[in-house]
């Protein structure tokens, strides 16, 4: 009966006690409900229509002579180095976005320009169709060639990256993902046309056909590209360095191909297992006529130690059809005499880089990079490189020394 | 009080082990399970798609977050900065945009309640009855 007593209160405690606890539970769980209610509509309004994304880059490279290597000589400023790129990924509907890239370059006095512009589709989860202006996918790179931040190095390899002087097309594509357990195969079709004015040259692609095939495990990747097109191609630089030694050229003689068959292979080997990243690939560039045939390669390899990736990158660029340019170009002297202004040989290209660098990540989204590379092995050709320069002077090498940083937000 | 001073020290007893356990969570409506390779996929945009043949809606938590880190940690194996660079990529050459940040564990854990075909993850000590645990990495 004491027990009993002395029981009955702490039992009605507990029951009160169960009792509020109830109340208070089911009040915050009516709560947690309107709040999920309230959240649900305010996701369904905001589900993210429009993003935007952007990338800088910044950063200084002297050369050890004015020989030109990716442009820079020894008085290359900063801003020459420089660009800022804003993109908006518009949501279409469910399936289709629209996306637009607009880039500013240093060396371009800041004057933006739409470097994609494309709509894309996807009728299935595998099936990509895009349609609109896009990078021309001839290189692993090719897609984020300017999104510094995204790439270990300084910069891309140039001996396979620069041979091809045009990086944009307007066209169409579609991308086909197959995924198997554990590793995908994604294989696209591209086609259209190209018209570019690089720093050399002028020039035009029509009826650009091509195919890309991709298998990644995510850890080892390889690619193989295959591309055609009419190809039209004007030396402008060839053209200028004839005029600054008072020669005009012949009408014409500039014209390296004027609708010629143009082709590009390439192969891409990578390994990237977080620690090391082993990248190559080799490319063959053809076009009939006088232009340059070039077969091109590299391998970088790169380790991650926290913040610090060190990496070390050869490469080689050599022209394989020197035979056939015996002739001259022809140029109009100011007596009005047509006289030979330079041999066609001075298109003939072989160079040998060496890169080494470390890329410091300082925070997420923001690296540093420092460079050297070293280019040699031009063997009496013009190297790729200025000919004014590299076949007039002693100098059988150049180096370039290069800080950059880079962003992506 | 003698109550509350026990539940502070049961809570500091308990916060250290519960830091080092993170849990895959999912919207109640979800699949009952995932597999840790799926959820990579899906947190490195491999695969759109939840087993249940649902649209996945990938939720990320802060840089900086523990819960982030040991995530990553155990099922990416990818940093902050990696990520940043890999996300980078794919967002600039339009493959695809990385999961909707969630400013903490309550926004995560509210957002993936109320988000159909949503996936996320929490400290365990984090999730109660509004989310389901598909995964313990």
């Amino acid at each position: 009966m004491k027990t009993c007593f002395r029981l009955a209160p702490l039992a009605l405690a507990i029951t009160v006690g169960s009792a509020m606890a109830q109340s208070n539970d089911e009040a915050v769980a009516q709560m947690q409900q309107q709040l999920n209610a309230m959240q649900q509509q305010l996701n369904s309004v905001k589900t993210d229509r429009v993003r935007f994304n952007g990338f800088f880059s910044t950063g200084y490279s002297r050369a050890s002579n004015d020989a030109g290597f990716s442009g820079v000589t020894d008085e290359t400023s900063i801003a020459d180095q420089s660009l800022l790129a804003l993109q908006g990924t518009f949501d279409v509907t469910e399936k289709s976005q629209a996306v637009m890239q607009l880039v500013g370059r240093g060396s371009e006095d800041w004057d933006p320009v739409i470097e994609w512009a494309y709509l894309s589709h996807r009728p299935t989860n595998d099936l990509q169709l895009r349609a609109g202006k896009m990078r021309l996918p001839l290189f692993m790179y090719s897609d984020s060639l300017e999104v510094g931040y995204s790439q270990t190095w300084a910069r891309t390899p140039a001996a396979v990256y620069d041979p091809v002087a045009i990086q944009s097309y307007v066209g169409a594509d579609a991308t086909h993902t197959l995924n198997f357990d554990g590793s995908s195969l994604t294989t696209q079709v591209f086609t259209g046309f190209t018209e570019e004015e690089g720093n050399i040259s002028e020039v035009e692609l029509r009826n650009t056909a091509g195919l890309t095939l991709s298998w990644t495990d995510y850890l080892w990747t390889v690619r193989g590209v295959a591309a055609t097109a009419e190809t039209s191609i004007n030396a402008t630089r060839l053209a200028a360095i004839a005029e600054a030694n008072g020669l005009q050229l012949v009408d014409g003689q500039a014209v390296l191909a004027d609708e010629e068959r143009g082709n590009f292979f390439g192969i891409g080997l990578g390994y990237d297992d977080g620690t090391w990243q082993v990248i190559s690939e080799v490319t063959r560039v053809e076009v009939d006529g006088a232009f340059a045939d070039t077969d091109s390669a590299y391998l970088s390899v790169a380790r991650r130690f926290g913040a610090f990736t060190p990496y070390a990158v050869i490469g080689w660029v050599e022209s394989q059809d020197n035979d056939e340019r015996n002739g001259a170009f022809l140029a109009q002297s100011s007596s009005g005499a047509v006289v030979p202004a330079a041999p066609e040989s001075v298109l003939n290209t072989r160079r040998d880089e060496y890169s080494a660098g470390v890329r410091w990540d300082i925070t997420p989204g923001v690296a540093i990079k420092a460079d050297i590379t070293h280019v040699r092995g031009f063997e009496g050709s013009a190297g790729g490189l200025n000919p004014a320069f590299v076949l007039t002077n002693d100098h059988n090498s150049t180096n370039i020394y290069t800080l950059k940083l880079d962003s992506a937000f | 009080m003698k109550k509350h001073s026990l539940i502070l020290l049961a809570s500091l007893l308990a916060s250290p082990m519960a830091l080092a356990e993170v849990v895959v969570i999912g919207h109640t409506s979800g699949p009952d399970s995932i597999t840790q390779n799926q959820v990579r996929d899906i947190y490195l945009n491999r695969s759109q798609q939840l087993p249940d043949g649902q649209k996945a809606r990938p939720f990320e938590l802060p840089e900086g977050n523990s819960a982030r880190s040991e995530f990553h940690d155990k099922v990416t194996g990818r940093n902050d900065a990696q990520l940043k660079a890999f996300w980078s990529q794919q967002v600039f050459t339009g493959r695809g945009q990385p999961p909707v940040e969630q400013g903490n564990a309550a926004a995560m854990k509210a957002t993936v309640a109320s988000t159909p075909g949503s996936i996320g993850y929490l400290d365990a000590a984090d999730v109660d009855g509004t989310v389901k645990v598909i995964l313990t990495p």
